[in-house]
């Protein structure tokens, strides 16, 4: 399995915070989950977001197995199943999962897999004005940062 | 549910210009997203964009005509309201003359034609906007200098880069947007940053200069210096082409770098290289953003970077700063009609006489306004129509602002939602948000392009703000149009197209030529570009450019330092916000809760405040609260704080506008605006620190 997954290129992002709102427009997220979510201290920038682990934690610690990894290596949570005990928002050891008060389950990032159903990119990556967000192959994506268009 | 339907519009939760698909489904838009065929943004946006929805739809926005009575705000209908505006308006014409109205905007947005032409036909020469410190100050010291605004040519591939008080990727730059600055950069070009805070961009530069806040126009001189000792600038332009070199020369002269790194903080060396760097690597572009015209050096500051750029031949040259040619539609000022202003009541301008900048682009300065109404000198305003402004938000000295809005005998106001400035009003005339109109976008500025903003949805009774002034105007008798449309048909008569064709195109793009000098000279009295100013010469002014203390500074009032001892650095942006805009809309306010006030944590360490503790920022003029936020890429004897705030979640009168609004604290004493655009010193005052004694009321009275 070709593990899918979202990078940043941590240097180039510059605090916009766009991703953020793209991404909660896309899930119809009202305030309190961020599943994307960028920290600032100045003049560095901090993107927190799921890494959809390959032996993800979050999926490791719900006790009713409502997180799965499909067959493209993303992490996913079935709300329906979720009892809300948040086990999962203290395994992730980026912050990365999320609970919404108004569903009363935890919530994470799907890597927008209805938009790559339609090749479309992820709404986070889509709106970056410094393009610094990447999705695709896990594998491949390393290669890619190792190798930034620009330096410094 | 229906079927969704994409809609190709633009953006205008700035100044404007971003492509945007919107997503509409049941005469609902439900989701935005980036277009990628924009020639603006090439498919990205900002979080202030991607947000509409939710500003749109938000259940506090006003959606129809509102009248304030007795017993508070009451829906009245669209024609109720215009007839309401229009009897007030011609009582007082009648009266007083149409003088006695101000017309007014905020920040620049594509209603300008439509506010001028509603203003030059009513007759009134008192039109009151930000553009006297914002980007009409720079647009006027252009015009005067070399007959144009010369805009980054990001696609030109320039090779070096000043960021000159400028962070186009977090705020709203008027021509081109970040995302052409980040392509240009990302191809190598080098980068030199002048901030007197270490951001995104100071991090990434080869050069950063760490300027105090306000010196810029000392700087800019301190640069020619440089390029002029070491015999860096393109002769040939400067013989060919340029008014008064000798002049500029000596003037130059009087700026060595030791004088210069001590009124900057900028050591001498750093300045050298920066002014080589700038000088020897062509083709080059210098941005400018708005801290070096929002003090008393504004018109100086802005002809010194022209200076530069002419001395090192990149006006006008690819890659450089170039005059774009504009696309051929009708110009603002021709359908803004400012020929229709008779003479007579030209004369009658407030501050007309002094400002002699001001009044050759068309506006007044909100001190002349405000003393206007309150002193009612040198002829009182009775009446006022403000659209999509927030002055006692926005503006310097906010509690004259406050008071003489409040005076007014009756003001209109065109928002979208009950603001400060609003609370004051009688007459609410609800506007339609960039989703909600048709319009030819961008049409004002100056970076060659014409964009088509079609409307997605109509919400409510709102009508978008150039249908306003048009129906206002028609009840008053002026000349007019139909329809939005036919205007718009009448805007692009000149194209070829009509709106219903333009929609289909998308934009259009005026056909570039550089180094049009060559054939035509520059659009100044010489033809040159006038270093020596030929207009500054002929109003009484100091022809040459040069650098003017800021009025309020360690310099200037060494006196006030044992009270105030930290030079205030007013209006830091913030990527969510515009101005005062959009602090009531979830996801943004999530992102940015609070106003932040930025100190050196030896500053803070100094006065016990502790990251995160809400802080009292005071001034000789009042004092504010903010929260600490602590920052080591500011210099210690510097404290930047946010502007534009206010509370939109305090449902009473005023909307908590005096807790944490910055301009209680600015000055706008007519001694600290610069000589002939009475540009607001709105960035540099000076101030003290202190915890918060209420720390816990302040942080309940937030949750």
């Amino acid at each position: 399995m070709e593990k899918l997954t979202l990078m940043f290129f941590k240097k180039e992002c510059m605090g916009c915070h766009a991703c953020e709102v793209a991404c909660k427009q896309e899930h119809e997220l009202g305030i309190g989950p961020r599943l994307v979510r960028v920290v600032e201290n100045a003049p560095d920038f901090f993107p927190i977001h799921c890494h959809h682990c390959a032996n993800a934690p979050c999926k490791v610690s719900c006790p009713v197995e409502a997180i799965s990894r499909n067959e493209r290596g993303i992490v996913l949570i079935d709300k329906g199943l979720c009892i809300g005990c948040k086990a999962c928002l203290e395994a992730c050891p980026f912050g990365a999962m999320q609970y919404d008060n108004a569903t009363e389950t935890a919530v994470k990032c799907d890597l927008c897999i209805e938009r790559l159903n339609h090749n479309e990119a992820p709404a986070c990556s889509n709106a970056c004005p410094t393009r610094c967000i990447f999705w695709g192959v896990a594998a491949k994506l390393n290669e890619k940062l190792e190798k930034p268009v620009l330096s410094g | 549910m229906g079927a969704v339907k994409k809609i190709r519009t633009v953006c205008r939760s700035c100044h404007g210009g971003c492509g945007v698909i919107a997503h509409v489904r049941d005469n609902k838009v439900i989701k935005v997203e980036g277009d990628p065929a924009s020639p603006i943004s090439q498919g990205t946006m900002c979080s202030k964009g991607l947000a509409i929805t939710q500003l749109a739809y938000h259940p506090d926005r006003i959606r129809h005509p509102m009248k304030k009575t007795e017993k508070g705000w009451e829906r009245i209908s669209w024609d109720d309201a215009l007839d309401t505006v229009v009897a007030k308006f011609k009582s007082v014409m009648d009266a007083s003359g149409p003088e006695s109205i101000v017309i007014g905007q905020g920040t620049g947005r594509d209603y300008e034609s439509h506010l001028y032409r509603f203003a030059n036909l009513l007759g009134t020469p008192n039109v009151l906007t930000a553009g006297h410190m914002c980007y009409v100050s720079r647009v006027g010291a252009t015009l005067i200098t070399c007959g144009n605004l010369p805009v980054a040519d990001w696609h030109g591939h320039p090779r070096c880069i000043v960021m000159w008080g400028c962070n186009p990727q977090w705020t709203n730059p008027d021509e081109h947007k970040g995302v052409d600055f980040w392509s240009a950069y990302k191809k190598g070009a080098k980068l030199i940053v002048i901030d007197p805070r270490k951001g995104f961009l100071a991090k990434k530069a080869d050069l950063w200069l760490q300027i105090r806040p306000g010196t810029d126009g000392a700087l800019a001189m301190g640069f020619m210096n440089v390029i002029i000792e070491e015999d860096l600038y393109d002769k040939d332009f400067v013989n060919h082409y340029v008014h008064g070199w000798d002049a500029f020369v000596e003037r130059a002269k009087e700026y060595p770098l030791e004088a210069v790194e001590s009124i900057t903080w900028i050591p001498k060396d750093l300045i050298r290289r920066a002014a080589r760097m700038y000088a020897k690597t062509k083709p080059a572009i210098l941005q400018w953003g708005v801290p070096t015209e929002q003090t008393i050096n504004c018109t100086d500051c802005t002809r010194a970077l022209v200076g530069l750029m002419a001395a090192t031949g990149n006006l006008d040259a690819p890659g450089g700063n170039v005059f774009f040619v504009p696309p051929k539609v009708r110009s603002v000022s021709a359908f803004s009609r400012h020929k229709d202003l008779a003479p007579e009541q030209r004369k009658k301008q407030l501050g007309g006489d002094q400002y002699k900048l001001a009044a050759r682009v068309a506006l007044i300065s909100p001190k002349a306004a405000w003393d206007a109404i309150l002193t009612g000198k040198p002829y009182p305003l009775k009446a006022g129509l403000l659209c999509g402004t927030n002055p006692v938000v926005t503006r310097a000295n906010a509690r004259e602002a406050y008071a003489a809005l409040k005076k007014l005998e009756f003001l209109a106001v065109m928002d979208f939602f009950m603001t400060p400035t609003a609370d004051l009003a009688d007459i609410f005339l609800p506007a339609g948000t960039w989703l909600e109109q048709n319009h030819i976008a961008d049409n004002w500025k100056r970076h060659g392009y014409a964009l088509a903003r079609e409307k997605a949805v109509d919400i409510g009774e709102c009508w978008q703000d150039h249908k306003i002034f048009m129906e206002l105007g028609k009840r008053m008798g002026q000349e007019w149009f139909s329809t939005v449309e036919t205007a718009l048909d009448y805007l692009l008569e000149p194209s070829g197209l009509t709106w219903e064709e333009f929609k289909k195109v998308g934009y259009l793009k005026g056909e570039m030529a550089y180094h049009k000098y060559r054939q035509k000279g520059f659009s100044t009295p010489t033809g040159k570009v006038e270093l020596l100013s030929t207009a500054l010469e002929k109003w009484g002014h100091d022809p040459l450019p040069k650098y003017t203390e800021v009025p309020e500074s360690p310099v200037s009032t060494p006196d006030l330092l044992d009270e105030f001892p930290y030079i205030l650095n007013a209006g830091l942006r913030t990527p969510t916000f515009f101005h005062s805009a959009n602090r009531m809309i979830p996801w943004l306010r999530e992102i940015r809760p609070d106003p932040i006030v930025e100190i050196h944590p030896e500053t803070a360490k100094k006065h016990g405040i502790a990251a995160g503790q809400w802080v009292t920022i005071a001034s000789p003029r009042g004092r504010v609260k903010q929260r600490a936020k602590l920052n080591f890429g500011i210099d210690p004897r510097v404290v930047v704080a946010e502007h534009g705030w206010w509370f939109p979640e305090m449902k009473e009168e005023g909307h908590g506008w005096d807790i944490s609004n910055i301009n209680i604290l600015t000055d706008n004493a007519p001694e600290t605006l610069d000589p002939v655009m009475a540009a607001t010193n709105l960035r540099v005052c000076l101030c003290n620190i202190s915890p918060c004694e209420d720390q816990e009321e302040m942080n309940g009275w937030r949750n």
